[in-house]
């Protein structure tokens, strides 16, 4: 469902994402790991259309990033990191803008905003602003507007990023459930979360995937150094940053 | 561009819709529009009426003779959140990243401001009623005035589109579009015309940017009811450049 090729991204003299490859496929959910300025937020722009990647090649359903654009915001739902929403409008009145948006029509439109209502379970707030909800109740609304059109991928860009732990527990069994026929990938850099969802972990680090690696695989390398998953996790990482002190030494 | 994609016509022109219905709602949903609507109206009446028991005459001249500046000053209040809000929220990402193509963004709020440059022109109404109430006034020099309304807002729209993508800074893009109206109706009136060619006596620069870049001699002649093909043509070609310019810095502040 995702396919990320090569991608690259440079601003200016600054490589943001360096030849980055992998592949998600339907009914996946995984995690996409590193630490503030990584990388998470720009490959995922990349893969959302939002940003051109410089070189290399992504596709999402089949359709490439930049030549079909329109057919990959069609395939996919976007939780963008701020999840930015617009403030002074009732949140009955943005999902209707953001079914129209995307095509429904008619029926459809009210059968899938209850849908979506439902499952993000807003309807205590549906009659109010956007500007007047919650954190928790503001990262429903944008959910259930990535959720709107039923999207075979979802992208979620720090999705619990200021949830309490209660609303960012109740959020993560959330997205477990979406997962079932959808390619999921979630970007966090809370290490609990992500192992907590996923099957399967990218980490990325200073632009550059460290490892594509299945959760279990990493509970069997802690469970094999006596040291805790987040220890196995944090190795990729710490090992990239010796390397790196290495080389730059 | 990243977006380039084929839409039928029937899908652009509703995705367009739904962006200006969205835009125009957002728009009456703070005090600010009815505000600046209430302002622009007391402004614009009172001035034609003290005009009017000044000089006695049923037509609509006087208020024709002071829009342009009015409206280099009050489309500027409308256009300097069309895209900076956007890009200071970072709703930009979100919009920009739904099924749609940059150019129904930007034509669907271009729709919407015009919608309110309806509005403001509605304010006026009762000044014609009045006229045709108390006299006959020539009511085809009416509507050609107000035409040139229509067209001089949207070109003032399409320069503060323009300025509101330039910046994120709401005021900065308020400053920046009145200057580019300001400049774009001033530099027709004679008195800069007469200073500028003063100023470069060989190259009559104030003469050749009345006649070559200056929205005023198109706008005062639709006013005295002259629609020249020169006028139309210059009043949909400059906001065509103008948008299509907005579009491209959209897609460079993307990058």
């Amino acid at each position: 469902m995702i396919r990320v090729e090569q991608a690259t991204k440079h601003y200016g003299a600054t490589v943001a994402v360096d030849a980055v490859s992998f592949t998600i496929g339907a009914g996946e959910i995984v995690g996409f790991l590193g630490p503030n300025g990584a990388g998470k937020s720009t490959l995922l722009k990349m893969v959302s259309t939002w940003l051109p990647p410089t070189s290399g090649k992504i596709t999402v359903a089949g359709h490439d990033v930049e030549t079909e654009a329109l057919a990959v915001r069609r395939s996919l739902g976007y939780l963008p990191e701020h999840n930015a929403l617009y403030e002074v409008m009732r949140v009955d009145r943005f999902l209707h803008f953001v079914a129209r948006m995307r095509g429904l029509q008619g029926a459809q439109i009210t059968e899938r905003i209850d849908w979506a209502v439902g499952t993000c379970a807003l309807e205590a707030v549906t009659g109010k602003r956007i500007s007047e909800c919650s954190k928790g109740y503001r990262q429903r609304i944008g959910l259930a507007a990535a959720l709107l059109h039923d999207p075979a991928v979802l992208l979620l860009d720090e999705p619990t990023h200021g949830l309490d732990p209660l609303q960012a527990v109740a959020f993560l069994d959330f997205v477990r459930e979406l997962s079932a026929e959808r390619a999921i990938l979630f970007s966090s850099h809370v290490l609990s979360e992500v192992t907590a969802v996923s099957e399967r972990l990218l980490i990325i680090n200073h632009g550059r995937l460290l490892a594509d690696t299945p959760v279990a695989e990493f509970k069997q390398r802690a469970s094999d150094s006596g040291g805790t998953l987040d220890d196995a996790v944090l190795d990729v990482v710490r090992s990239d940053a010796r390397a790196r002190g290495g080389a730059s030494a | 561009m990243t977006g380039t994609n084929k839409m039928s016509p029937g899908t652009f022109v509703d995705g367009t819709l739904v962006v200006a219905r969205r835009e125009l709602s957002a728009t009456f949903d703070t005090p600010i529009a009815y505000v600046y609507t209430i302002a622009f109206a007391l402004l614009a009446n009172s001035i034609f009426m003290n005009e009017f028991f000044l000089t006695g005459t049923v037509d609509m001249g006087s208020f024709f003779g002071v829009l342009p500046l009015l409206l280099a000053f009050f489309v500027p209040a409308i256009t300097m959140r069309l895209w900076a809000e956007e890009r200071k929220q970072r709703t930009i990402e979100f919009l920009l990243t739904l099924p749609i193509l940059p150019a129904q963004a930007i034509l669907g709020k271009f729709l919407a401001s015009l919608g309110l440059i309806g509005v403001l022109a509605a304010t006026s109404f009762p000044i014609p009623i009045m006229l045709a109430v108390l006299g006959e006034p020539d009511l085809g020099l009416i509507a050609s005035g107000y035409l040139g309304f229509v067209l001089l807002g949207s070109l003032l729209l399409a320069v503060g589109m323009l300025a509101s993508a330039l910046s994120t800074d709401q005021i900065v893009s308020f400053v920046a579009a009145t200057l580019g109206g300001f400049l774009l109706v001033l530099s027709g009136d004679p008195r800069v015309v007469a200073v500028l060619d003063g100023v470069s006596p060989g190259l009559a620069l104030g003469t050749n940017l009345a006649d070559s870049f200056s929205a005023l001699p198109h706008f005062e002649d639709l006013a005295r009811g002259v629609i020249e093909l020169s006028a139309l043509i210059y009043f949909i070609a400059l906001p065509a450049a103008l948008l299509w310019t907005t579009s491209l810095v959209l897609e460079r502040n993307r990058s």
